[in-house]
């Protein structure tokens, strides 16, 4: 691992990153770095904790140590370990996207407003640039016919896609992405992979936890894989699927759908 | 019956709606502040409204409207019939209103406000613009339903003397020495009113519906 | 003396007072009872002709308030030859009116009964009243019972209108006292204690009887 220290300009920068719930450690001195434009996929089996370390980065969970920096700014502590004031947690945090695997649309909401909410409310967009915005992020992710439906009328994968538009919304540095497709009935999980996919080909920076193995291999430039809450191997894709250097990844490999490399 | 005691049924109804309308209003707002604070489980002030709650709901309107006008002159207030009135009802309708706003604030889901906060809402936003919104659609059609309960519970404020759409075909028959008429006018007049509010909680019905994931 | 001591020595009326209104209380939902099975038991059969009006006449007396249809008792009626005193026509109007209530209460408990045990019992001959009373009511009122417990508590609070029209109950007791001796507060303190004591002691009844049919697994068909 390099050591340079490029928390100024990198996307996401965790340190030292440790948690326990009650007396478990779900998190063991997590070191990550996610540069600006890169997609880096956390993998590992339940429990491991790769949806806590997802959810430390955007503050969701309080780690117990460690720093993390979006885009050269610290998250939820300052560095003379005083907690952030609410307002200022808030502005590191629409920084990031999040993407839930239950999705968490507002169901108060239609698909348009699910998407300007945030854009009007927290940067104070005018409503007619919040709406352009999300005319052209709802076009994206093929939802442009959908601008009046109440959530609950969508499927599961059009729910998705529509919440991948609202975080994008806020144009955050870092995107995250937490198993987002493994609420979804097997066959709309490929519409909403391919949005992702075409995410990463236009250089957005993601952090993605997923079972997906065949798409972790065709998108990331990093895997990484997280073990009772130590990351024990990380490499880029090819390595990572086909010489895996310790049993345990190749032990997981075996269990999973061996990718092709599409 | 004549022109006067139409007259005199309109206003009735019109005391009914007015005094109901001011107190429904007040209970509404009141029952959000008591669930507000109740979250908050405060020792000693949370057992407190937990008393209220159950007493209020336990305790008949007539008996509290008597109890309310009768005891203020001891307590050194001057209450006038209206306000002594208005009291009454809200203090009974603002314990439902807590519980229906309570279990509301119950049934909010965590994931919800974790969607708010990471896209950068502050508390105070997320509460505004995500949280209460909900919670008003999923409440309306219990608060619409305990409005209905409480103009069914008004005509207990005829018995500290407001003139009343029940109390008011006392005052017609004791001219025309013909109750039936007016009761039954006033019956058709409550008949309307609460029909417009099963009306509106049908239509509140069906919005909260759409929250449901 | 003080104004409590003054309550105490007066205890008698209060006693009485407390007796009456559970006296009005019980026969009334007894009553009203006995009517929302009935109209229930109407309602099940499928002619038009009968449950349409009867639908009317229990969504009619749900928009009313209780005090209206006991004016109409006590006063109206004489208008028409019937003549009856306040504790009947209270009684009266406290059966039917909250009757009404109890029907809609089973009915919407009806509307969700799978038909499947309906077919079953049909099928082993049950003849429609024996389906009626073996079957379907005792399951619909343990299944209402939350419901019927509320309905119970609005019941009783309903009894205290019958003061409005001369019936001498546990309100009444209070306002002659606090009328007598000028001590409205104490008094009323006294009585709400009383309706709160009654209501607390029914939803923990209604509580108990949850377990007895938890047991008897009425919850989960």
């Amino acid at each position: 691992m390099s050591e340079a220290n490029t928390s100024e300009t990198a996307a996401v920068s965790i340190r030292h990153l440790s948690k326990s719930f009650d007396d478990v450690e779900v998190l063991r001195d997590v070191e990550l770095e996610v540069k600006t434009g890169e997609v880096v996929t956390i993998i590992g089996s339940s429990g491991s904790g790769k949806s806590t370390l997802l959810r430390c980065i955007n503050w969701l969970e309080k780690p117990d140590r460690g720093s993390i920096h979006i885009a050269g700014q610290r998250i939820g502590v300052h560095d003379d370990g005083r907690p952030m004031p609410v307002r200022e947690l808030a502005k590191v945090r629409a920084q990031t996207g999040m993407v839930f695997q239950g999705f968490n649309l507002w169901p108060h909401l239609n698909v348009l407003h699910n998407v300007t909410e945030a854009p009007i409310h927290v940067q104070g967009k005018s409503k007619r640039e919040a709406e352009e915005l999300a005319t052209a992020l709802l076009e994206k992710v093929g939802m442009s016919q959908k601008h009046d439906s109440y959530p609950n009328t969508l499927s599961g994968g059009q729910k998705q896609r529509v919440a991948i538009a609202r975080a994008l919304a806020m144009q955050p540095a870092v995107m995250l992405f937490d198993e987002p497709t493994s609420a979804l009935d097997p066959e709309l999980v490929g519409e909403v992979l391919a949005v992702i996919k075409d995410l990463s080909a236009e250089g957005y920076t993601m952090v993605m936890v997923t079972h997906e193995m065949a798409f972790a291999r065709a998108v990331s430039d990093q895997v990484v894989f997280l073990e009772k809450g130590l990351i024990i191997e990380r490499a880029d894709p090819e390595t990572f699927f086909t010489t895996p250097k310790t049993d345990r990844v190749r032990k997981f490999l075996e269990n999973h759908d061996t990718p092709s490399s599409a | 019956m004549n022109a006067s005691a139409w007259n005199m049924l309109l206003e009735g109804a019109w005391t009914t709606v007015w005094i109901s309308a001011v107190s429904i209003a007040i209970g509404v707002v009141a029952g959000l502040v008591i669930a507000l604070i109740r979250l908050a489980r405060i020792p000693i002030i949370d057992q407190l409204l937990v008393l209220y709650i159950s007493v209020a709901r336990a305790t008949p309107l007539v008996t509290l409207a008597l109890f309310i006008f009768l005891s203020a002159p001891d307590l050194g207030l001057d209450l006038n019939r209206s306000v002594a009135g208005i009291l009454a009802l809200t203090l009974n309708t603002t314990a439902f209103n807590a519980e229906i706003w309570r279990s509301a604030f119950r049934n909010f889901s965590r994931e919800q406000s974790e969607a708010a906060m990471a896209i950068g809402m502050t508390p105070w936003v997320t509460f505004r613009r995500i949280m209460l919104p909900q919670m008003v659609i999923t409440s309306l059609p219990g608060l619409v339903n305990e409005m209905s309960f409480l103009i069914k519970g008004s005509p207990a404020i005829a018995v500290i003397g407001i003139v009343d759409l029940t109390r008011v075909t006392n005052r017609i028959s004791a001219v025309t020495y013909e109750p039936l008429p007016p009761i039954l006018v006033a019956g058709a007049l409550y008949m309307a009113i609460i029909g417009c509010l099963v009306w509106l909680q049908r239509l509140a019905e069906r919005r909260a519906n759409r929250l449901a994931m | 003396m003080s104004n409590w001591e003054i309550l105490w020595d007066e205890r008698a009326q209060f006693w009485s007072g407390f007796l009456s209104t559970l006296e009005i209380f019980g026969l009334s939902i007894m009553g009203a009872f006995v009517i929302g099975c009935g109209l229930l038991y109407l309602l099940e059969g499928s002619r038009k002709r009968l449950t349409t009006p009867l639908r009317i006449f229990i969504d009619g007396m749900r928009m009313l308030p209780f005090l209206i249809l006991a004016y109409l008792l006590y006063y109206g009626l004489p208008s028409v030859g019937i003549r009856l005193d306040a504790w009947g026509a209270g009684v009266g109007a406290l059966a039917v009116y909250h009757g009404c209530y109890f029907a809609e209460i089973f009915r919407g408990n009806r509307l969700t009964f799978p038909p499947g045990q309906i077919e079953a019992a049909q099928a082993h001959g049950f003849t429609k009243g024996k389906l009626f009373f073996r079957l379907l009511l005792p399951q619909i009122i343990m299944q209402t019972r939350p419901l019927l417990g509320n309905q119970l508590i609005y019941a009783l609070k309903d009894t205290a209108f019958l003061v409005i029209i001369t019936v001498g109950e546990l309100t009444a007791a209070a306002n002659s006292l606090s009328s007598t001796y000028f001590i409205p507060t104490e008094a009323f303190i006294v009585v709400i204690g009383f309706y709160w004591a009654i209501s607390v002691t029914m939803e923990i009844i209604i509580k108990q009887c949850g377990r007895f049919s938890a047991k008897r697994g009425f919850d989960n068909v």
